[in-house]
């Protein structure tokens, strides 16, 4: 049964391949989770909402109470490459000093595409602060379906690192998806891309946030990110990215009232259009500031 | 005994040198693998092993350290003259032109423990021996755990004849155990078997157990007897232009410090590098207060492939085509060459120091003896190599400091007729402004078989160069580096088939956000000429182009955990017409303290590249004084783990596992090396005991 998995799909093939997007998440990315990390060119490894459960586990660390949030995404104005994401993360144990003493465990489900090529994730994550390192694993139930070709599965293990070496002025971190280079096919030795990405966060005041970012997959040329966030008012952000690899540039606008977070972005490839993305956070926390 | 108990006491605890970041900071990126690097800094971190004491070094002394800037030694040698020596570490805070961060680069090497002078007062010579803390014996076994094709079993003919195969196991093996105290004596004992290699008991085809032998005795300091070496020594004088102990770290981010050789003499080889070493004896004596005499001689057999030669009216009847370097006896050809030449040396170095220190020159001479004639292949290449039984180089050096200008240089000429010089300048122009320069010249029949001086190619000859160099720190923690070098190739060199040139240079931009972080980016070009691969009658060297750009970050958040991130990647081009060709690599490190007896250490790399030509070169950590620098090309991933658990106070142990899993190949490497799948995978273990 050593048959290509995707053998009869070109069609759908032929979209993945056209759009970039399989520079990204080809066969089950890490892909980019929240509107916010969107907007900033997908340079998202040092963020540390509600969505670093799917960016960088180690972000959850810092995240004092429930959260819950919803994530949608539509590329290139393409129904079949529709992205939708559902997360809840919670401290555990006490929080202390906006810090969860046991760490923050997060737990993320994921569906990609369409009626004929869908992608079907089920990820839990946990992070952990001390001092001023962070550091997170994840663990993802992967399920790959092609209508009329059945379906295949894999595990793929994560881990990540985040560090203030400045402490809140610079911060690095660090993210390893797929480090057990999970295999999908026997035929050609197809497997879930290993991606490791590893940024820079320089937050000059408290309203500024400058991001860069590399990011590889051993099959595919490096990608490059920057982003760059400034906090208008306390209520409104301003965001703007770019990526070299997929020539995509970003941005976007993110909203705060109260325990409500919601962020827009959109996103301008060069040869294929729009893409946008919502995400909307609901944090619980009985004494909101 | 109290009072020593206290001056003990205030002594500052030196820390363990963090080998790994002076690697990053002093070397350069490799860019051939003609050069076992990977001894190379061995030979380097070695040199580092005995620490030197403050109080009794001197300036020449400083200077090989290669940390210190000539403005800082000048103050460090006043200081210590109008206040007399420094009695803890900490002082050199007080010291003017020292910061922190030169006070904690040094610190590992240095110490300010008793002068030279009371040697004898701490009893006899075996009882210092004895009694040293300075002393360690190591134990290390490597091996690829994957079958690669020389250790099959290969079928044979009907003759009883087959394919080559390695003669021993795949297990390399190295013992060594070394006692020294700066200024006082040196002992070691080197044993070492590479992979593949025989452990064989053979006076006659002079092997005594493991493949590679080597034992030093050196004492120091005894009244006008400054150095005496027997058994194996290396000897540096001057800038190397002669004489060059393998301590020169070539082009790399530090433009400065690392562009002037230091005359530190002779010293004693505890390496693995089975050639760039003397074996015999050599002594320094001091004739008067300003003059010291040097005198050495050496004799071994070196690795040569000899022939016979066909044509009875040939020059030589005998002769060898070139030395083999590498070290490797593994297969029956490689054992045929193996010690098939009787190298003998003789010479010596005269040098003069003024009473001030400013002011140093000297003159050295070596003579070079081959028991078979050396003679190249006859290809046009070769035309003004060196050929023949006998060499005679002389030479003479010079370095003058005044004020914050340090001149220095070396010209030497060989029997050949062909001469080489290297003069250059560094300048402190501000103090955060330095600057460097640094004109050479080796003609095309100069032959120095022992000198290493500055140079673009491997040996110094056939070359002319200029090489400039600056470095400046605008603001505190920021330091930017960068150098320019030309040079130009007045013949043909292998693969270049006319006269050529070329230029290099690097920019290094360092940003030190706190006392344990480091953020650096550098960007470096390289055009050369080299012959097209298209087969044309007469080559015509078209120039290559190759950038390469680092951006490396490495800090530790807390006193227990570690971070680095290394993204590097080269573009190259063979013509100004071909297309370009690239390579990336981005690894992530992290180490861990597990309370205090254990340390771990990992990295989990991508890389990918075009071609072999865009091959990457990756730094990484390993077993302490071991080195690992390997190419990777392709696809894939490098992972590896390593384990330090100091077991009790006199014995550590170091374990590693490394592995290279390769994208879209079925095999790993080629002839005798090649691996059936795609994966290779490397263990390493090390044990230290303190006696």
């Amino acid at each position: 049964m050593k048959k290509h998995f995707m053998a009869k799909c070109y069609p759908i093939l032929s979209v993945l391949l056209l759009t970039g997007f399989i520079t990204h998440a080809q066969g089950s990315g890490p892909g980019v989770r929240g509107a916010r990390a969107a907007a900033l060119g997908h340079a998202s490894v040092t963020l540390n909402d509600v969505w670093a459960v799917g960016n960088n586990a180690a972000g959850l660390g810092q995240l004092s109470a429930p959260t819950a949030a919803v994530y949608a995404e539509n590329r290139y104005l393409l129904s079949a490459l529709n992205t939708v994401a559902l997360a809840v993360a919670a401290p555990l144990g006490k929080v202390e000093n906006g810090l969860a003493r046991r760490g923050v465990v997060g737990v993320e489900v994921q569906r990609f595409g369409g009626k004929l090529y869908s992608e079907q994730r089920i990820g839990a994550g946990y992070g952990y602060r001390g001092g001023l390192v962070s550091i997170g694993a994840r663990v993802d139930l992967l399920q790959l379906s092609i209508e009329g070709l059945g379906s295949r599965r894999a595990v793929a293990v994560s881990l990540g690192g985040q560090a203030e070496l400045v402490p809140k002025r610079l911060v690095f971190g660090a993210y390893l998806y797929n480090l057990n280079q999970a295999k999908l096919a026997e035929y050609q030795q197809e497997r879930v891309p290993t991606v490791l990405k590893a940024g820079l966060s320089y937050r000059p005041t408290a309203k500024v946030m400058l991001n860069i970012e590399t990011e590889k997959e051993v099959e595919q040329s490096a990608d490059f990110k920057a982003g760059v966030e400034y906090r208008v008012i306390d209520a409104l952000a301003l965001r703007a990215g770019l990526r070299t690899l997929t020539e995509e540039t970003t941005g976007g606008l993110g909203f705060r009232a109260g325990a409500l977070q919601i962020d827009y972005a959109a996103a301008w490839h060069a040869a294929l259009g729009l893409s946008q993305h919502l995400s909307i956070g609901l944090s619980f926390n009985a004494k909101q500031p | 005994m109290l009072a020593a108990g206290t001056a003990q006491a205030q002594e500052y605890v030196r820390p363990t040198p963090d080998l790994d970041r002076l690697t990053q900071e002093l070397f350069a990126e490799i860019q051939s693998d003609q050069v076992p690097s990977e001894d190379l800094y061995e030979t380097l971190l070695q040199y580092y092993q005995t620490p030197i004491s403050l109080n009794t070094a001197t300036r020449e002394d400083l200077r090989g350290l290669l940390l210190l800037s000539e403005n800082q030694i000048s103050q460090l040698l006043t200081y210590r003259q109008q206040r007399g020596p420094l009695l803890s570490l900490y002082e050199l805070q007080a010291v003017p032109g020292f910061d922190l961060r030169t006070i904690y680069r040094a610190a590992p090497f240095v110490t300010v423990q008793t002068a030279g002078g009371t040697n004898g007062l701490r009893g006899p010579l075996w009882q210092r021996v004895f009694k040293e803390d300075n002393n360690a014996l190591f134990l290390r076994y490597e091996r690829v755990l994957q079958t690669r094709t020389g250790y099959t079993a290969a079928p044979l003919d009907s003759l009883g004849r087959g394919p080559t195969r390695y003669l021993g196991s795949p297990d390399k093996l190295l013992l060594r155990y070394r006692v020294s105290h700066a200024k006082d004596f040196s002992l070691g004992v080197t044993a070492e078997k590479d992979a593949g290699e025989q452990l064989a008991w053979n006076p006659k085809g002079r092997q005594y157990g493991a493949d590679f032998l080597s034992a030093h005795f050196v004492v120091q300091e005894r009244g006008k007897l400054k150095t005496l070496a027997v058994g194996d020594y290396q000897l540096q004088f001057g800038q190397g232009l002669l004489l060059s102990s393998g301590l020169q770290v070539g082009k790399g981010a530090e433009t400065i410090t690392t562009l002037r050789r230091s005359s530190i003499g002779v010293r004693p080889y505890s390496s693995i590098l089975e050639s760039t070493f003397f074996r015999g004896a050599a002594a320094t004596v001091e004739v008067t207060p300003t003059v010291r005499a040097t005198a050495f001689v050496s004799r071994k057999r070196v690795d040569a492939n000899v022939q016979l030669a066909a044509d009875s009216l040939a020059e030589f009847d005998e002769f060898s085509s070139g030395f083999l370097l590498t070290g490797f006896h593994r297969t029956p050809s490689e054992r045929a060459n193996r010690q098939t030449l009787r190298e003998t040396v003789a010479g010596g170095n005269l040098s003069y120091t003024s009473r001030s220190g400013h002011l140093a020159a000297g003159l050295t001479a070596v003579d070079t003896h081959f028991d078979k004639a050396i003679q190249r292949r006859p290809e046009l290449y070769n035309q003004y190599e060196f050929r023949g039984t006998h060499n005679l180089a002389l030479g003479a050096h010079y370095t003058y400091v005044r004020g914050n200008v340090l001149v220095f240089g070396e010209t030497a000429r060989s029997s050949s007729g062909g001469w080489g010089t290297v003069n250059g300048l560094l300048a402190s122009l501000a103090p955060t402004v330095d600057v460097s320069a640094l004109v050479r010249h080796y003609t095309r029949d100069f032959h120095t078989l022992y000198g290493n001086a500055l140079s673009e190619n491997t040996r110094n000859i056939n070359e002319s160069g200029l090489y400039l160099g600056l470095k400046v720190r605008p603001v505190a923690r920021w330091e930017v580096s960068a150098y320019y070098d030309q040079f130009w190739f007045p013949w043909l060199k292998y693969d270049v088939g006319a006269p050529s040139r070329g230029h290099d240079w690097l920019t290094r931009i360092t940003y030190a956000p706190t006392k344990t972080s480091l953020l650096y980016a550098q960007l470096r070009t390289r055009q050369k000429a080299y012959n097209p691969s298209s087969d044309q009658p007469i080559p015509q060297p078209e120039p290559t182009t190759r950038h390469s750009v680092l951006l490396y970050y490495d800090a530790n958040p807390t006193p227990t955990l570690g971070l680095r991130t290394r993204v590097q990647g080269s573009r190259y081009r063979a013509t100004d017409a071909s297309p370009w060709q690239r390579g990336y690599v981005l690894a992530q490190d992290a180490s861990v303290a597990v309370g205090r007896r254990l340390r771990l250490t990992a990295r989990y790399a991508l890389f990918d590249t075009d071609s072999y030509d865009t091959r990457q070169y990756v730094f990484e950590q390993d077993v302490l004084y071991a080195f690992s620098v390997p190419a990777l090309s392709g696809q894939g991933t490098r992972v590896y783990g390593i384990a330090e658990i100091s077991c009790t106070r006199q014995l550590t142990l170091w374990l590693r596992l490394a592995e290279t899993h390769y994208r879209h190949q079925t095999t790993v490497g080629s002839g005798l090396e090649e691996i059936q799948g795609p994966r290779r995978t490397e263990f390493k273990a090390q044990a230290r005991y303190r006696f």
